[in-house]
């Protein structure tokens, strides 16, 4: 007589796993926007501590640092955006930033300059102005945090699912 | 002062490209690279411990010949593979309109 083994609960429980598997997608990016919050956190965090007195230097006509009104326009954002996730097969991802920021008008020369090429000249600098990575700062210093607020996020809403 | 950081200096200094170490020192109207020392980069975890140790820079190199790129390039990177190994990448590559100026961005990581 052959040996057969029933156990309600391993077919529960790999109804349950089916179930989430399902909502994978939904939960990863829930995640995301966990982690990604993080980080454009730590982004404005830095962006409030960003110099802004004028250097010039006396043989360097033009180099000086972020004006009150560059630190102001990037500022008024408020929390650098997270834009629109992207799923790829079993992945998804977005980037964090001031791409969707829009324009703002320039104090100096009364011209639309978009806000993200404000906010890239003050994190790489220029020739004529000296960076301030604060963007590159923020999502080195937060990369943990954010790892473990994606982890954390996943935890809760897999336990969720399997207990529903 | 890490001692990978000044042996990066050095061997950049030696590229031929005339660099200045974090400053301004150098004529923004001809080739020239800035190299600087940013901030440490470790992670801090939950408790605000650190879980990782290195301080984090950049090589900045401005020039004005298109043609030039491939030979700046290359230059930069060998050094960075030899002093940093993986610890660098290319972060931005850009033309400025005001200036006319390539500016080609590195950051690098080195030990403490």
């Amino acid at each position: 007589m052959p040996f057969v083994m029933e156990t309600k609960g391993i077919d529960e429980l790999l109804r349950k796993l089916e179930k989430t598997e399902g909502a994978a997608r939904g939960i990863a990016a829930q995640a995301l926007y966990e982690g990604a919050g993080v980080v454009a956190d730590e982004i404005s965090k830095k962006a409030a501590g960003l110099k802004t007195k004028r250097v010039k230097f006396p043989m360097r006509d033009g180099q000086r640092m972020p004006s009150p009104e560059e630190k102001a326009i990037v500022t008024g954002q408020g929390a650098a955006g997270i834009a629109k996730f992207k799923f790829n097969g079993t992945t998804v991802d977005t980037s964090i930033g001031y791409s969707r920021s829009g324009y703002a008008t320039a104090p100096w020369n009364g011209k639309q300059v978009p806000i993200a090429k404000i906010a890239n000249a003050i994190n790489h600098g220029t020739s004529f102005m000296k960076k301030q990575p604060f963007i590159r700062q923020a999502v080195s210093q937060s990369a943990g945090r954010a790892q473990e607020a994606i982890e954390e996020k996943i935890r809760e809403l897999v336990d969720k699912e399997l207990s529903d | 002062m890490s001692e990978e950081y000044e042996a990066l200096v050095e061997a950049l200094k030696n590229t031929g490209i005339p660099f200045a170490e974090d400053g301004w020192s150098t004529s923004p109207e001809g080739e020239y690279g800035v190299i600087s020392l940013e901030f440490e980069a470790g992670a801090l975890d939950g408790d605000d411990r650190k879980t990782m140790r290195a301080w984090e820079g950049s090589i900045d190199v401005f020039y004005r010949q298109k043609s030039r790129r491939a030979a700046i390039l290359a230059a930069v990177e060998d050094v960075l593979d030899e002093i940093c190994g993986a610890s660098w990448h290319l972060e931005s590559h850009q033309h400025e309109d005001e200036t006319g100026l390539y500016h080609a961005e590195w950051v690098y990581q080195v030990e403490e």
